[in-house]
């Protein structure tokens, strides 16, 4: 036997070690206590990471929200912040109004397919449409969760729903809306990305994509979209722990992940 | 003379006048006659520092002025009955969540009553109402709507026709003072996010985790006992020439106008009739009208089917009622037809005063 | 019913022709007229959803005191026909011996009520002969203006120019040489004792 190589340092573990970084608060201060939804869902942990972005960027003091319907309207009573629960699919029309009387808010939408892009589509549109320095964040998962798994107006080709048992048949159903793709082509969005929850590099993009659009609308760019896909495997039915493979062999195969604009021109 | 009077059309006089009263947002989708209303507030509201969008659609414009108003803006909103029902849900949620908002119902006739009244939304809400009789009164409404609204967070409809929306006339717009008002300390601003106090308007009224609201039941209780109040307190009507009479008139609105001048020279022809107009449609003014019609006969004029007349049927009994309205539409479907012209109201109320004398002289 | 050539105010007129006559502008331009000149006006405008064609009807009172009338008349001092088309109502509603002017280049005379003033202004003439057809309605309310004495031409004018939006400012120019027709398309008629 050769004698052994070069010592390998050991790294004293009896006291912390320096230049730790938290990656994570495991109470968020934005958020007032836990969620009501299923397990594995991706809805909370996109509202976590709103709140983390509204805080990282300094402007909770002024931030309003403006909550549609779906799963995600229970955040009401856990976000702590100042909150109009407005009328399906109307958030992006409410978010406009108040925007408008109160130009120096930030005013963000959270919405979920059902209401944005099935209930509310005009709106968004319109509202893009109109460059509204607003910032949507739409809550991506291809059925809905709140009424029990039918599908939505983003339901993907072949995903089976309570009312597509089958699967989405084009030829029965027709096809998905990609709704950030629609906004991105309009000249009064700002900026547009898609992400998703259901990895921790997904998370960490969007994050990213959150702060950047939050930050457009502060540079007054026009309507910021993020659009995140969130694992629903209630909805889905499949066991709480396959929704981020599901969702990565089913909605991600339809809805490219990415930044689809960003001001100055897309990536 | 002693004041400066400036000629307006009604839609640019109540667009003056929602401007005085501290309007500061305004979203509505064109339809005629209303359509005047949103040129107006086009050319004046980026003066007045407010701001008008041309909505895509009523819905859209009805839920842009719920969010200013959830701000703590005073918003408008507007159409006629037809765009106006495109509206109804969030009228309703309004009217839930305590965002108020003042609802211009500048409608192509009368036959919006139920609409204003009763409503088309979900849930146990209803809608203060006031109908002005001529432009210098819809002046005056606009800025009471706006003082309502805000004194009782609810949202509240002036409703208005062609022969208002296109009539214009010599007018000084001034602010009107209704009275201090609470501070909307509730409107969202942004200043208690993150403070553990965070505002929330919401229909369901659940509150926050850390502060629970009172909740559905609680919440729908106290929005319906709130209704009550105001069904007490801001019922609204006009009596003319009721002392004598032995028949009255009910007329509310741009008939009533037609109404007084025909009952005005019945009078002088010895008729002894008079008139009550409801002015505030909801809260129906009833126990004002039974009242003034213990013992007498009532006639409902308005043009439409009978719709203010299912009210009066609530305070004064059915035998001593008689609708002398009718559907009155001209051909464009805009405008009324020929019954808003005073020979016509003056004919329908005569035909009824001689059918009255004669069975009077029969029984006798 | 006394002469309707009256020497005292409220004066009540109803206008009446098809859209695209300019009926609106030209009663307008007369009920603003007179408000500058410190009167009291109420003008009501009756029209449908076409832009032209349709029926397009204005009923106006003016007076030295705040104005209380209907928004549709019952009776006129006077009225003013664009085109014979839809003139029924107004025709009706002319008192005995009320003053009709009328477009004589358009109107079929065999409306008009027997024992009316008639007084002739051929507007859409006039108006074609100065290069712009659109001027007839205001020719037709410098006409009026300058039969009954009720402002001077230049308030009239003043008027006019208030009430054209940004995007019809070109307008003007011949709008002005039209008004200057109309008013002098009347300097035979003389209505004694018209309001001054």
């Amino acid at each position: 036997m050769s004698a052994p190589s070069k010592q390998l340092p050991i790294v004293d573990s009896t006291t912390p070690p320096d230049g730790t970084v938290k990656v994570a608060d495991p109470n968020p201060s934005l958020i007032l206590g836990a969620h009501s939804l299923c397990p594995g869902c991706g809805e909370p942990v996109a509202l976590r990471l709103l709140m983390e972005s509204l805080q990282d960027l300094g402007i909770v003091d002024r931030s309003i929200g403006v909550v549609g319907h779906g799963c995600y309207g229970s955040f009401v009573r856990i976000m702590d912040i100042d909150v109009l629960q407005c009328l399906h699919g109307r958030a992006p029309s409410c978010a406009t109004g108040i925007k408008r009387v109160r130009p120096d808010s930030v005013v963000f939408t959270l919405q979920g397919d059902g209401d944005m892009v099935n209930e509310g589509l005009q709106e968004v549109l319109h509202s893009a449409a109109r460059a509204e320095n607003i910032t949507c964040i739409l809550l991506n998962n291809g059925v809905f969760g709140d009424t029990g798994g039918q599908a939505t107006a983003t339901t993907v080709v072949g995903q089976r729903t309570k009312t597509s048992l089958d699967g989405r048949d084009p030829a029965k159903h027709g096809y998905p809306i990609p709704v950030s793709d629609l906004v991105a082509s309009l000249d009064g969005s700002g900026y547009v990305a898609r992400g998703h929850v259901g990895d921790p590099g997904g998370v960490t993009r969007t994050k990213k994509m959150i702060k950047e659009a939050l930050q457009s609308q502060l540079d007054g760019n026009g309507l910021s979209l993020v659009e995140i896909l969130t694992m629903c495997p209630t909805g889905w039915f499949v066991p709480a722990g396959e929704g981020p493979n599901y969702q990565q062999q089913s909605m991600e195969q339809t809805y490219p992940m990415g930044v689809l604009k960003r001001p100055g021109g897309a990536d | 003379m002693s004041e400066e009077l400036e000629l307006l059309e009604g839609t640019a006089a109540i667009a003056k006048s929602a401007i005085a009263a501290g309007m500061t947002f305004f979203a509505g989708y064109p339809m005629s006659p209303f359509t005047g209303l949103l040129e107006s507030l086009s050319a004046m509201m980026p003066e007045a520092g407010g701001v008008c969008i041309n909505a895509e659609s009523e819905i859209e414009g009805v839920n842009m002025t719920l969010g200013a108003g959830a701000a703590g803006a005073r918003a408008g909103t507007g159409s006629c009955g037809q765009g106006i029902a495109l509206m109804q849900e969030a009228i309703a949620e309004a009217a839930l969540n305590e965002t108020p908002f003042v609802v211009f119902n500048l409608a192509r006739g009368a036959s919006d009553y139920f609409q204003c009244t009763k409503g088309g939304g979900w849930n146990d809400y209803r809608t203060i109402t006031l109908a002005p009789k001529s432009v210098h009164e819809a002046v005056e409404h606009t800025q009471l709507a706006f003082h309502l609204a805000d004194k009782y967070r609810a949202p509240a409809i002036v409703y208005g026709d062609p022969l208002m929306a296109r009539t214009t006339v010599g007018i000084n717009i001034k602010k009107l003072d209704f009275g201090d008002l609470p501070q909307k300390d509730w409107a969202l601003d942004g200043s208690m996010s993150g403070t553990g106090k965070s505002r929330q308007v919401w229909t369901w009224a659940m509150g926050k985790v850390t502060d629970p609201g009172p909740e559905m039941d609680a919440h729908w209780r106290y929005i319906a006992e709130k209704f009550n109040t105001i069904d007490g307190i801001e019922q609204r009507h006009e009596e003319l020439w009721c002392d004598d009479a032995d028949t009255i008139v009910v007329a509310w609105g741009t008939g009533a106008l037609f109404a007084e001048k025909a009952v005005s020279e019945l009078r002088k022809a010895g008729h002894k009739v008079g008139i009550f107009r409801p002015i505030t449609l909801w809260p129906f003014p009833g126990p004002a009208l039974e009242r003034v019609a213990e013992g007498k006969r009532v006639l409902v004029f308005e043009a439409n089917a009978g719709q203010c007349l299912e009210d009066v049927y609530q305070w004064v009994p059915r035998r001593r009622v008689t609708f002398i309205g009718r559907v009155s539409v001209d051909h464009t479907g805009m405008n009324f037809g020929d019954i808003m012209d005073a020979p016509v109201v003056r004919q329908l109320i005569l035909e009824h005063l001689d059918n009255q004398a004669a069975t009077a002289g029969a029984n006798q | 019913m006394a002469d309707s050539t009256r020497n005292a105010l409220p004066l009540a007129v109803t206008v009446s022709g098809i859209g695209g006559q300019g009926i609106q502008l030209l009663s307008k331009t007369l009920a603003l007229a007179a408000t500058k000149a410190g009167r009291h006006a109420m003008l009501a405008a009756d029209y449908g959803g076409e832009m032209r064609g349709g029926p397009s009807s204005t009923s106006f009172v003016i007076d030295d005191k705040p104005v209380n009338a209907l928004p549709i008349l019952e009776e006129t001092d006077a009225i003013v026909l664009s085109h014979h088309k839809f003139s029924e109502r107004a025709v009706e509603r002319l008192l005995p011996g009320g003053v009709c002017m009328v477009n004589s280049s358009i109107v079929d005379q065999s409306v008009i009520p027997t024992g009316a003033r008639v007084i002739e202004v051929p507007a859409a003439d006039l108006a074609k002969k100065l290069g712009s057809p659109q001027t007839s309605g205001l020719i037709l309310a410098a006409a009026f203006n300058s039969l009954y004495g009720l402002v001077d031409h230049e308030t009239l004018v003043d008027a006019m120019r208030d009430l054209i939006p940004p995007y019809r400012q070109q307008a003007i120019p011949k709008n002005i040489e039209a008004m200057a027709v109309g008013r002098d398309a009347v300097a035979g008629h003389d209505l004694a004792g018209a309001p001054a």
